[in-house]
């Protein structure tokens, strides 16, 4: 699969939905990865059909309320939080 | 023709809904977390719903029997496999970055829902109806505490996770009142069925298409006979952040008058998201989000899919209430109008039944529909509010039946101090001395009032027969109120023979 196979444009449109800003050399570092990543899956192609196991359906649980985090260990790992809520920048 | 001729009458407005609904379980819908509001933020949080790593969903049975449930009422399919899907957009309600929802195979597909507009029945034809997690909620602080303008955001996900229903319509509505209409009816249904809760905060959330299409596109009022070009054709605006049915009359009456107006300006209408701003009473544009192509959906391997098609024989649903309305008609004679009030909650449809198996269907009509909801909605109570002390109003009835009291004792001073005391109505009779009086006592009272008023005894006997009322209103007093006026009247009467 040759470089272009992803473009820069299509690289910018995917940063910028997950909110992620890139410079223009990142934009040319990512589309040559993503290119690579796509190759990879190509590799899939060559896998010989097996038999899969048995599909699971309908796993279900009972509607029963299990204990939640105690708050002060659901905050833990965040950066910021400020009384009890989980604190961000504006997200306009 | 061009946008300049066009006049209003020859515009048709064009609406569907997706309609959220939260279901009414216990705990959300891929994990145990309670779905209680409660005040304080991040209490009902798990590694789960807070999209922690490693962490796997296992999806809640009562959400699934809520879907088939309404997948019941709606008449709709409930296809042989059902599965999810990740539906991948970066926002902070959303900590996992992506909301398990439904997207090619939901649970139920192509149903309806029958609803009365101004006496003319529609047919409401429902694509389809899916399942999905909620978001967390956002609160944006500082700067006037918009969303542009804040300084920072605070994010709370006791809210991530509670189990919706997403009902997609088809373009099928005409009017904003006719949307309303339409969504009375659904909450209803749905409260039947057991699974939703009007009165809970954000339980009803409302996203509405609307466009203006000239009308020799259109036929008739089915979907089919639009033509369909013509509505790809107009451009249409998605209101969001309506939240009720009131609401969303509003909103859509709002933005079909934007639309007429631009148009006969001769102004295109931008295909556009627009926020329902309640308070102003306007729609805003909003700046656009993704398209359907960014959502990126893929296949939620952490959920097998479901296989629930049987379900449908074996849950039961209840009566809806539609065909409740018709039975109240039919069994107890009533009016459409009183069928109406008495089936609008399945408790007080409920609580009629009751009451008119055990006295009169037409005094219990007028109990329940006229003065007790009448009292409730005084005093922005809803039968629920009582739900506890519906034998102490059952008990009313039966003193009223009964004749034990009168019927405006009973509705002015008992049922009101029941509601606004607490009081059980045998007490608030006792203490009122309500009870009718006895008949010697009304006859005593008779005598007495004949012979200290002779000048009325007078005008009466010589003709005016206006003074008998007089009498009547001083035997009333002598008796507290207690005694039955057409009775008094004829003792009166009687005694002056």
């Amino acid at each position: 699969m040759s470089d272009d196979a992803v473009s820069p444009e299509e690289v910018r449109h995917v940063a910028g939905l997950a909110r992620v800003d890139l410079d223009d050399d990142e934009v040319d570092r990512f589309a040559r990865q993503f290119a690579d990543i796509l190759e990879y899956f190509e590799t899939l192609d060559e896998v010989p059909e097996v038999d899969r196991e048995a599909d699971l359906t309908n796993v279900m649980r009972p509607d029963e309320e299990r204990d939640s985090l105690d708050r002060e260990a659901a905050l833990e790992n965040a950066s910021k939080a400020e009384d009890g809520y989980f604190k961000g920048p504006n997200v306009s | 023709m061009t946008a300049q001729t066009v006049q209003q009458g020859d515009l048709v407005t064009v609406i569907g809904l997706e309609v959220h609904v939260q279901l009414e379980t216990d705990t959300k819908i891929f994990c145990g977390c309670a779905t209680e509001q409660t005040d304080e933020p991040n209490e009902n949080v798990c590694p789960v719903c807070l999209g922690l790593p490693g962490a796997l969903p296992v999806l809640n049975e009562a959400a699934v029997e809520a879907a088939v449930k309404i997948g019941k009422a709606i008449d709709a399919d409930i296809p042989e496999e059902t599965r999810f899907h990740r539906k991948n957009y970066y926002y902070p309600d959303l900590p996992k970055n992506f909301q398990i929802t439904q997207y090619d195979e939901p649970i139920c597909a192509d149903g309806e829902l029958e609803v009365a507009v101004e006496g003319e029945r529609r047919t409401v034809a429902i694509e389809r109806a899916h399942l999905e997690e909620d978001p967390g909620s956002l609160q944006h602080v500082g700067g006037g505490g918009g969303i542009d303008s804040a300084e920072y955001t605070l994010v709370d996900y006791n809210r991530a996770g509670t189990p919706l229903m997403e009902i997609v319509t088809a373009p099928d509505f005409r009017s904003p009142a006719e949307v309303r209409a339409f969504l009375a009816e659904l909450e209803e249904v749905l409260e039947y069925l057991g699974v939703f809760d009007a009165e809970r905060d954000g339980s009803l959330r409302i996203d509405a298409n609307l466009s203006i299409i000239p009308e020799e596109e259109i036929d008739g009022d089915d979907t089919d006979e639009i033509g369909m070009d013509a509505l790809e054709a107009a451009n249409r605006t998605e209101v969001k952040n309506i939240s009720s049915h009131k609401g969303a009359e509003k909103a859509l009456a709002y933005e079909e008058t934007r639309q007429k107006n631009a148009i006969q300006r001769g102004r295109a209408v931008e295909q556009e998201t627009r926020h329902w701003d309640e308070s102003r009473g306007i729609t805003v544009s909003m700046r656009s989000k993704e398209e359907e192509k960014d959502y990126r959906y893929f296949e939620e391997a952490d959920l097998p899919p479901l296989r629930v098609s049987g379900w449908k024989d074996e849950i039961s649903i209840p009566e809806l209430p539609s065909a409740r309305r018709e039975r109240f008609q039919a069994e107890y004679g009533l009016s459409e109008e009183a069928a109406s009030k008495l089936t609008s909650t399945k408790q007080v449809a409920d609580f009629y039944e009751d009451v008119a198996g055990e006295f009169d269907p037409d005094l219990a009509a007028t109990w329940v529909a006229d003065n007790l909801l009448g009292e409730l909605n005084y005093r922005d109570m809803e039968i629920t509010d009582i739900a506890g002390r519906l034998e102490e109003v059952s008990r009313l009835v039966e003193l009223v039946a009964e004749d034990e009291i009168t019927a405006k004792n009973a509705r002015e001073t008992v049922l009101r101090s029941m509601l606004d005391d607490g009081a059980a109505p045998d007490e608030i009779v006792e203490q009122e001395g309500l009870g009718k009086t006895g008949e010697d006592e009304v006859q005593q009272a008779v005598v007495e009032a004949i012979d200290e008023n002779p000048d009325a005894v007078d005008d009466y006997e010589s003709g005016d027969d206006g003074a008998i009322n007089f009498l009547v209103g001083q035997v009333m007093q002598k008796t507290g109120g207690s005694a039955d006026p057409g009775d008094v009247n004829q003792l009166l009467r009687a005694e002056l023979e």
